[in-house]
């Protein structure tokens, strides 16, 4: 049984929908005070209120990609808020849907700023010493099957994905002698308002077809991301599981 | 950049919470270890434009000698 206690105290990105908001409560009621971070005041408050234990839910309201060269320095001022961190969940992302013959530069590096180099500088803020627990830390980022087996129309955010899953490969073996673990989750579709948002419905099409067991859920990912955060996976760092019922 | 700007930029290289003097040994910090001699010589190269190896810090034995590698 995984369980964290009010000391521990873990940052979600993302934190007010989606995968980032499953993740978030599911922490929040096994114990752990959670520091969610979004961009909606509002959508925060609304993951606050479905929290068990509303008194260790922490809300910042922040767009991570306005400032992505000062990350690290506000992961450093949310440690000296709240004291030292020991995980972080990065679940904020944007699906963006343009095949090759639509792709546009200035729109791509959008993209990496939210789906690469915000999680990137996040991640480089966390493995600061001064701001994580040391031993037992551990990061999880949700890259995408996009970044390893790729479909049609996903040229930009299937490389993004993979840039991240590989930087924080790199990463855990840096981070590792201090004994933090990093881990990606790869999922394939699955029914959140993210992908609801950006319609591919030949994909659409071709999951509801292929998918032994449909479309996932936000639980079955937030399920699989608790579990790396957790000290029951203390032998697992620098991996990247799929999460596609077997698909591909 | 002044001896105490240094100081204080080495307190994020080394990402340290300890105090750092121009006297610090550099093995007395438990932080000091290859990725560290990495980040210092990116920060070295970066803000001082002065390239280090690996072998330049096993003849350095405090964070003085690092200052005068980089020329301070």
């Amino acid at each position: 049984m995984i369980s964290f206690t009010s000391d521990q105290r873990y940052i979600v990105t993302g934190a007010s929908s989606g995968i980032g908001e499953s993740v978030a409560l599911l922490l929040n009621e096994l114990g752990a005070a959670v520091i969610g971070i979004g961009r909606s005041r509002e959508r925060l408050d609304g993951m606050k209120a479905k929290a068990k234990y509303p008194e260790n839910v922490f809300l910042e309201q922040k767009d991570l990609t306005e400032d992505i060269e000062g990350l690290p320095a506000y992961v450093k001022a949310l440690k000296d808020k709240y004291g030292k961190f020991q995980g972080m969940a990065l679940c904020a992302g944007i699906g963006r849907t343009a095949p090759l013959n639509a792709f546009d530069l200035s729109e791509a590096r959008k993209i990496f700023d939210i789906d690469y180099f915000a999680p990137l500088m996040m991640t480089k803020g966390f493995a600061d010493r001064r701001v994580n627990t040391g031993r037992g830390a551990a990061i999880v980022a949700i890259s995408s099957i996009a970044g390893i087996s790729c479909e049609k129309g996903l040229v930009t955010y299937g490389g993004a994905k993979a840039a991240l899953s590989a930087s924080l490969k790199a990463a855990s073996r840096e981070v590792g002698t201090q004994g933090i673990r990093i881990n990606c989750i790869s999922p394939s579709f699955i029914n959140t308002p993210m992908t609801q948002s950006t319609p591919n419905e030949e994909l659409l099409e071709k999951a509801s077809k292929e998918y032994l067991f449909g479309f996932g859920t936000v639980s079955d990912a937030a399920n699989m991301i608790i579990f790396l955060l957790s000290d029951k996976s203390k032998w697992i760092t620098g991996q990247n599981y799929i999460l596609d019922c077997g698909t591909y | 950049m002044t001896n105490e700007e240094f100081l204080t930029e080495m307190l994020d290289v080394l990402q340290t919470e300890e105090q750092l003097s121009m006297d610090t040994v550099l093995d007395d910090l438990d932080e000091w270890d290859s990725l560290s001699v990495m980040a210092t010589m990116a920060f070295l190269e970066k803000s001082f434009g002065i390239k280090t190896t690996m072998k330049d810090y096993k003849e350095m034995k405090t964070i003085g000698d690092i200052a005068k590698k980089a020329g301070l």
